[in-house]
């Protein structure tokens, strides 16, 4: 347990920490150093989970340059322990990110500027990726290359993987180097105004996580509360000898002796019943004489229906993405006011996702 | 059909890259247009092989990973569709249609792998804070091992022990445990949203969350803008923290009066 104590307080020490100690910029990273990380950028995924998702394979792929420009072994070890935050990016884009974020290490920006920053990157980059890879390149490519493999022909898969790796790996090299680059040009400017460039770059940062809870936050409860039941008037046709027709005009009274219309053709005032069918068609109660002595007859039945109301639809109607606002808001207070630590986070979604499941059908599930 | 040994361990380490590959590394080599063919390649049937992976590749085409959503798995249906008909001479729709319940329990293992992955992180934290570049590494490699083990396993026990095990697996799985884990695991990018605004919140932050939120709301429900959503709403924040960056520097001077009353409190 001691040392359990021990190795919590190391991972807390960091925290409230806004600089590194040594503030000298570093060398800049020679190209075999990006070209490495650039290689390393392909494994981004390699640990990808819920909580973080790839925020481990993040740090993996930039630990060649950290371990080059923080010589400080405390300083490295402060990097890293932020680069482990939440972190996620399209996977074929994540160089350009991580070549502004290496420029900003580099020049000893201090910390939330850099994680502001690093936020912001997550926001634009998953929808150019996304339009250009899955809804582009690979519909293309592989419906042509898949097209090519059924007609028997060897060279359809291997197309596809040629043209695949060359879009991808020019990217990724490409833009490695172009936004280190770009983030050195910039930050010589941005560093003159650091105050008010940390604020705006931590605005952009908050909106985005705002963003992220609508658009990355799935999470919605399907519970319908049972409230009673309505009667309805369902028509149904019958031919019938036109004598008869009579009959149908009031199946059902009440039992007290009320002249409350249930089911037939008429209400009480003589007035004809109306419904709608399930196609939404108006429909009246009458009778047409068919000419032979038989009727067709529209008549009304009641039928119970049991009434429900749906807690996700009225949560909608008071704001869509409750839930997932509700639970960063709890999980929010808990790790700001209340010291949990991540994993305890983990344990209690993880015990409401199971409990809300119903275990063992003890209960329906709640999650829609 | 009986199958040699070199047949089934070459079958148990394309599924292991294809496991890891579907994430990391190249990213197309587990497409079951490739996949297809080598599984074709191993069990001595390429026309075949070729012909599946193709119809199971146009069928995927409109079930890709989007904004990380989890499709059904390609790795092991495409796999499993491949080998089906070869050992069994299945059509290829009918070979594509029978792995769909593979496919789907591939889907279960990914759902479990990334929920279990999670608490992982702790360690990586406090490799982090030991300034450990080898620990980090070593997390990394080892759960690419073990994505690629509990793939590999699966389809050689279903190679070997052919297609009804899978439907009898699947069957076996309790709805309210795959619901569960699923609900969970769509939860607990909520923890590390939460931990980041920890980090980043200050009071005077708080309007631009919910901003974010309202308007990333109202984007997210104009189904023309499913794609270029987030590059629109990163361009308002964008405006927002730009402005912000503007009055606090180069119009600093027309708003000079106001600043000196209490603009030292605007930085954070």
């Amino acid at each position: 347990m001691a040392s359990k104590e021990t190795e919590a307080q190391k991972v807390n020490r960091f925290e409230g920490v806004t600089q590194y100690q040594d503030l000298t910029p570093a060398p800049d990273l020679d190209q075999k150093t990006l070209n490495q990380m650039a290689w390393r950028s392909c494994f981004l995924q390699a640990s990808f989970n819920y909580e973080r998702m790839q925020s481990a394979g993040w740090l993996y792929s930039i630990l060649p340059g950290l371990e080059k420009i923080h010589t400080n072994k405390d300083d490295l070890a402060l990097s890293m322990t932020h680069n482990m935050e939440f972190f996620n990016i399209h996977p074929f884009l994540v160089t350009f990110a991580m070549g502004i974020i290496l420029s900003m290490e580099q020049k000893k920006v201090d910390i939330p500027t850099i994680r502001a920053v690093r936020v912001s990157l997550m926001g634009p980059l998953g929808g150019i990726g996304d339009a250009l890879f899955w809804m582009t390149l690979v519909p293309i490519t592989a419906g042509i290359c898949s097209n090519m493999a059924i007609s028997g022909n060897i060279f359809g898969p291997i197309l596809f993987l040629v043209i695949f790796n060359a879009v991808q790996f020019a990217l990724r090299f490409g833009l490695m180097n172009w936004s280190y680059k770009m983030g050195m040009n910039a930050l010589d400017y941005l560093m003159e105004h650091m105050k008010a460039f940390t604020r705006a770059a931590s605005i952009l940062g908050v909106f985005v996580v705002g963003c992220l809870t609508v658009t990355m936050g799935g999470t919605q409860i399907n519970v319908q509360i049972p409230n009673g039941t309505t009667e309805a008037y369902v028509a149904k046709t019958a031919v019938v000898p036109t004598n008869d027709v009579k009959k149908f005009e009031v199946i059902k009274k009440s039992d007290d002796g009320k002249d409350t219309t249930l089911s037939g053709m008429v209400d009480k005032d003589g007035n004809a019943l109306t419904t709608t069918d399930s196609d939404g068609n108006a429909v009246t109660a009458g009778s047409t004489d068919l000419g032979n002595g038989m009727s067709e007859v529209t008549y009304m039945e009641t039928q119970e229906t049991p009434v429900t109301i749906d807690l996700a639809s009225i949560l909608d109607s008071i704001c869509p993405k409750l839930v997932p606002l509700a639970i960063v808001m709890l999980l929010y207070y808990l790790f700001a006011k209340k010291n949990f630590t991540p994993m305890k986070g983990i344990v209690l979604v993880l015990i409401i996702g199971i409990v809300g499941a119903g275990p063992f059908g003890l209960w329906p599930s709640i999650w829609g | 059909m009986e199958y040699s040994i070199l047949q089934v361990v070459l079958v148990f380490i394309v599924t292991f890259i294809a496991a890891i590959d579907q994430f990391s590394f190249l990213e197309s080599l587990y497409q079951p247009l490739v996949t297809g063919m080598v599984i074709g390649l191993i069990l001595g049937d390429v026309q075949t092989g070729l012909i599946v992976g193709g119809t199971y590749q146009l069928m995927t085409i409109g079930n890709m990973p989007i904004g990380g959503a989890q499709p059904p798995n390609a790795v092991i249906g495409g796999i499993m569709a491949a080998i089906l008909a070869i050992t069994l001479h299945l059509d290829a729709n009918v070979a594509v249609a029978t792995a769909i319940p593979f496919s789907l329990l591939g889907q279960y293992g990914v759902t479990l792998i990334f929920t279990l992955m999670s608490p992982l992180m702790s360690k990586c934290d406090q490799y982090a804070a030991e300034a450990n570049p080898k620990g980090i590494e070593h997390i990394n490699y080892l759960s690419m091992c073990l994505l690629g083990l509990i793939f590999g396993t699966v389809v050689t026990l279903f190679f070997i022990g052919g297609q009804s095990v899978g439907q009898t697996v699947v069957n076996a799985i309790p709805d309210w445990l795959n619901n569960g884990l699923s609900a969970a695991g769509g939860m607990m990018r909520f923890v590390g949203f939460a931990i980041l605004l920890k980090f980043m919140m200050n009071k005077d932050m708080w309007g631009f969350y919910f901003l974010g939120f309202a308007l990333a709301i109202v984007v997210s429900n104009i189904s023309a803008l499913a794609t270029p959503g987030l590059l629109i709403l990163a361009l308002i924040g964008f405006g927002f923290a730009y402005w912000d960056y503007q009055q606090n520097t180069e119009l600093g001077g027309a708003t000079a009066a106001s600043m000196n009353d209490g603009g030292e409190e605007d930085g954070i």
